[in-house]
C-alpha cells in the first residue's frame, strides 16, 4: 500500500514537472522570443536611415537599358520595300539596379497597413537573421528589382511580423523602402505549398515580391505564399514593359 | 529542492558556487531545448 502511494506520488510530481516544463516552453516562444526580437527592431529601426543613406552611397549607376518586348506577328506586306522594312529598335528605360546586402544587415523597411505589419527587413534567411525580423534570400533579387524577390519571416514567435499574412486580399498594398526608394506592391495570389516547393522563388518576368511564413500558425508543416507585383516605384517603368504575359505558375513544371 | 542543497558537496559557499553552475547550466541546456522544439512551431517560413 505504501509503495502504491509512492508511486502515486512520484507519478503526480513527474506530471507537475512536465506540466511546468510545457508551460515555460509556451512562455518562452509566445513572449520571451517577441521580447528579444522587440529589443532588436528598435535598435534596427534606430539605424535604419544612416544604413540607408550608406547603401545609397554605394548603388550601382543608374542604366538605360533596351527591353525586348513581344509583339504580334503581323503578315508579310508584299509591296513595302524590303530594304525600309527594319527591325525597329527595343524601347530604352532607366533602369534602378540595387544589390543585395551582406548576411544579417538590415537593409529596408516592409510595412503592410491592411495587417499592421511595419517591420525593419534583413538580408538572408538564416535561423539568427529571421529571428530579428523578416529576411530578404539574398539569391533573389532585392525587392524593387526586377524578377521574384522573396522575404520570409516568422509566423508566429520572434515578433510574429507575418502571424496575419493570411488576411491579405487580392490587391492590398506591400510597401519596401530600401535604399533605393519605397517600392509598393499589390497582392496578387495566395497560396500554400510544401517547405520544399522551391518553385515559388523562381524568377518571374516583370518586378514581383514574395513573401513566405509557417502555415497553419503554429505549424511547419507548410508555407503560406503571398505573391505581389510592383505598381509603383523607381522601376516601374522598367517593370510595366517585361511584365508578366502570361499566368502565374500553379506547380512546377 | 532541501535534498538537493544537502546533496552537494563542500561547505556553504562552495555549495551555493555549484548551485549556481547547476542553474545556468539548466538554463542553457533549457533555452536550446526550446529553440528545437520551436522550429516546430514555427521554422521562420523560409523555403527550401
Amino acid at each position: 500500500m505504501a509503495s502504491a502511494q509512492v508511486v502515486v506520488r512520484r507519478l503526480g510530481w513527474t506530471l507537475i514537472w512536465a506540466g511546468l516544463l510545457v508551460f515555460a516552453f509556451l512562455a518562452y516562444q509566445l513572449f520571451v522570443t517577441d521580447l528579444l526580437n522587440s529589443r532588436t527592431q528598435a535598435a534596427a529601426r534606430a539605424d535604419l536611415e544612416a544604413e540607408l543613406a550608406d547603401r545609397r552611397l554605394d548603388l550601382p549607376v543608374p542604366a538605360a537599358v533596351a527591353v525586348e518586348t513581344t509583339v504580334a506577328e503581323v503578315e508579310p506586306d508584299e509591296t513595302a520595300d524590303p530594304q525600309e522594312a527594319q527591325e525597329p529598335d527595343p524601347p530604352l528605360v532607366t533602369f534602378l539596379p540595387e544589390d543585395p546586402g551582406e548576411e544579417g544587415a538590415a537593409f529596408g523597411r516592409i510595412v503592410i497597413e491592411a495587417i499592421e505589419v511595419d517591420d525593419v527587413v534583413f538580408a538572408g534567411v538564416s535561423r539568427d537573421t529571421l529571428k530579428k525580423g523578416p529576411g530578404h534570400m539574398v539569391r533573389t533579387p532585392v525587392p524593387g528589382q526586377p524578377g521574384n524577390a522573396v522575404v520570409s519571416g516568422h509566423r508566429t514567435t520572434y515578433g510574429r511580423p507575418f502571424y496575419a499574412l493570411d488576411e491579405l486580399e487580392h490587391g492590398d498594398r506591400i510597401e519596401i523602402e530600401t535604399a533605393l526608394g519605397t517600392h509598393v506592391f499589390a497582392v496578387r495570389r495566395t497560396l500554400v505549398v510544401a517547405p520544399t516547393d522551391v518553385w515559388v522563388t523562381d524568377p518571374i518576368d516583370g518586378v514581383w515580391l514574395t513573401l513566405t511564413t509557417c502555415h497553419p500558425r503554429f505549424s511547419a508543416a507548410e508555407r503560406l505564399i503571398v505573391q505581389a507585383e510592383l505598381v509603383a516605384g523607381p522601376n516601374l517603368e522598367y517593370a510595366n514593359l517585361v511584365g508578366e504575359t502570361e499566368p502565374l505558375r500553379e506547380e512546377p513544371t | 529542492m532541501r535534498r538537493i542543497w544537502e546533496a552537494l558537496p563542500g561547505p556553504t559557499p562552495v555549495k551555493a558556487f555549484v548551485a549556481t553552475v547547476g542553474v545556468i547550466v539548466a538554463l542553457v541546456v533549457l533555452v536550446v531545448l526550446f529553440e528545437w522544439a520551436g522550429d516546430f512551431l514555427d521554422s521562420g517560413g523560409a523555403i527550401g
